[in-house]
């Protein structure tokens, strides 16, 4: 199978600086691929890397099956949109759509037709003379996507376009950017440091730390078996709580370091007396009766509403965030009992912070 | 003191300083419209009774200002051109490079700035005689004289330069276009204004330039206005309404196109300065 895009152990350093770190990636043709993880994990750098702004160290990229290492951006043919969106600030909204088809030789003709059909998906008719400094950061966002579209691009190349936005419009560009996607059968790369718009728009989550790759899978094989701590604690929000355990009983249980010294079976098979690292979503910690069989008694020292849901932060080491639907009737300094599903526990080596369950799976 | 008042003693000071800096101009137009004796009247006359117009038209033919103001215009255009095509290559680069050698080289540019033409003269004037460069004066002087304008010009340029969001630049690379095709569609568009005034001022600079012509420049018929003005100034006369006509002939039109372009200049000249 040939993929669209296609990294296989690609290094990049900037001087003494090691950026990417043995990066392979298998992107097919039509898929939304999201990179996503902390500033100066390299994600922009790798994006940068596909587009051709920066030289790779080693590896190889190929794009549609042909190795692209030497080629200059402008023979890769793929799209790419700004996080500022580099609009060119002394041309119009037109001419901006239109400037790579211009330097492609495409008629004068077939470029106006081009340009009023782009305009109508995005909605910016009649728009098309004005200059960028004219619009608003949404209409500007939309001339960038349309100058991205028009070309009709090998790939789409998104450098957190998305974050200069204000709250409400960033969650309605979520959907239209990947309904663009659909409607075009385009192959998207998308860079962001926000979970929530990797989860959400992407079929595939790559998550980068310090060059490396952590972990990359759907979005729901990331949050329900993440590979290590570092993805557990990344996906998710609010993040996981994570606390120390140590593995009892058969090797098919674990004793938890909470109020009460909870023992949870879990299908999660240890060395009897290892210490790991106990993960659990602050979703997967369910209220209940304080006497409950189970429950852990817990004090709370902070409640943050937002209405839909309520986080109860509770007091001692380590703190832990429990997430109840609506509003609770909790304040600071009761005590609530927290029962936990053992099928959602996840457990972590405490040196190397890799998942147990994968280990053995 | 309140801020209006201190407003008011800043604004008298600098009209003030203006008025100092200015009056050489003024006394300039005066002298140029007055007759021999009225020139060393006491006490001065500060509007001359009866213009003598007549002064320009004599200047014009005696002293062959045409031909000055030819040369003049010659020298100024030869160091823009040479100054603004190598210059601002060089602008480009200094100002989208970021390392220990640009940060040099930078340092080296602002020396240069600070070396004065006639401590530069005397060195320059054995090496252009020695490769035998005194043979075409003028273009020796315009060789001469864009070395001294480059630095300036670089700096100025550099700022224009730094103005333009590299970004724009990628994104012309992703749409297609090469790295030469980049600066020249997207980068000298923008910069354009901060180009245009630099250049503008070089060729100022250039247009009264005396140092290089005076010392490289033997052919009368060579020489610029700035050494043309000098032939008045004789051991026993002194033609002083003459040369002041000349002068006024000679910084009317620069005059004239500063106070036309001064909001642009201003503008390009603090350019930058605030991003």
């Amino acid at each position: 199978m040939t993929y669209q895009i296609e990294l296989d152990r690609v290094e990049k350093h900037y001087g003494r600086f090691h950026a990417l770190k043995e990066i392979s990636l298998a992107i097919p043709k039509g898929q939304f691929v999201a990179l996503v993880g902390p500033s100066g994990c390299g994600k922009s750098t790798l994006l940068r890397s596909i587009a051709g702004l920066e030289r790779i160290t080693s590896g190889t990229l190929r794009i549609a099956g042909e190795p692209v290492n030497d080629l200059p951006p402008r023979k890769r043919d793929l799209a790419m949109v700004f996080q500022s969106y580099a609009l060119y600030p002394h041309m119009s909204v037109r001419d901006n759509l239109t400037y790579a088809l211009r330097l492609k030789g495409v008629s004068r003709a077939e470029r106006a037709r081009r340009a009023e059909e782009v305009a109508a998906v995005i909605g910016l008719e009649t728009l098309l003379d004005r200059r960028p400094r004219e619009l608003s950061g949404g209409q500007r966002q939309r001339v960038a996507m349309g100058r991205a579209i028009i070309r009709q691009p090998r790939a789409f190349l998104f450098d957190e376009p998305l974050s200069n936005l204000d709250a409400a419009l960033r969650v309605r560009m979520r959907k239209e950017v990947r309904a663009l996607h659909d409607r075009i059968g385009a192959t998207s790369v998308y860079v962001t440091h926000d979970q929530i718009e990797a989860m959400t728009m992407a079929d595939h989550v790559v998550v980068l730390q310090a060059g490396r790759i952590e972990q990359q899978g759907t979005p729901m094989a990331l949050y329900d078996r993440p590979a290590n701590r570092f993805v557990a604690g990344f996906i998710g929000s609010p993040a996981m709580n994570f606390m120390p355990g140590v593995i009892a009983g058969d090797g098919r249980a674990v004793r938890l370091a909470l109020p009460g010294n909870p023992v949870l079976e879990t299908a999660i098979a240890g060395t009897p007396g290892l210490e790991v690292e106990v993960g659990i979503r602050p979703e997967h910690m369910v209220l209940g009766p304080l006497d409950a069989p189970h429950a852990v008694p817990l004090v709370v020292s902070a409640v943050e509403t937002t209405g839909a849901a309520s986080y109860l932060f509770t007091e001692g080491e380590p703190e832990l965030i429990v997430t109840t639907e609506g509003t609770a009737a909790i304040r600071a300094d009761d005590t609530i009992g927290v029962s936990i599903d053992p099928a959602r526990v996840h457990l972590f080596e405490p040196e190397t912070g890799a998942s147990l369950r994968s280990a053995k799976l | 003191m309140s801020g209006a008042v201190t407003n008011r003693v800043l604004l008298a000071v600098a009209l003030a300083l203006a008025a100092v800096y200015l009056f050489p101009l003024y006394w300039m137009y005066v002298t140029s419209l007055k007759t021999q004796s009225s020139i060393f009247a006491v006490p001065p006359e500060f509007l001359p009774g009866a213009p003598q117009w007549d002064n320009y038209a004599t200047i014009w033919e005696v002293a062959n200002i045409p031909r000055y103001i030819g040369n003049s215009l010659v020298i100024a255009s030869g160091v823009t051109l040479i100054t603004a095509l190598i210059g601002s290559g060089c602008a480009y680069v200094l100002a989208r490079y970021r390392n220990g050698w640009i940060d040099a080289a930078l340092f080296a540019v602002l020396m240069l700035q600070v070396l004065p033409p006639s401590l530069m003269v005397t060195p320059i004037f054995v090496g252009f005689a020695s490769v035998g460069l005194l043979e075409y004066p003028r273009f020796a002087t315009i060789l001469a004289f864009s070395a001294k304008t480059m630095p300036f010009f670089v700096i100025l340029c550099r700022a224009a330069f730094m103005t333009v969001p590299r970004e724009l630049e990628e994104a012309a690379l992703v749409d297609g276009n090469s790295r030469v095709g980049a600066f020249f569609m997207i980068v000298l568009p923008l910069a354009r204004n901060g180009l245009l005034i630099s250049a503008l001022l070089v060729f100022m600079n250039g247009f009264g330039e005396y140092v290089y012509s005076a010392s490289i420049i033997a052919d009368n018929r060579l020489q610029p206005a700035s050494i043309g003005m000098t032939n008045f100034l004789q051991p026993n006369v002194v033609n002083w309404n003459a040369i002041m006509a000349f002068a006024a002939t000679y910084v009317t039109p620069i005059l004239a196109a500063f106070v036309l372009l001064q909001r642009q200049i201003v503008n390009g000249l603090t350019a930058g300065a605030l991003k």
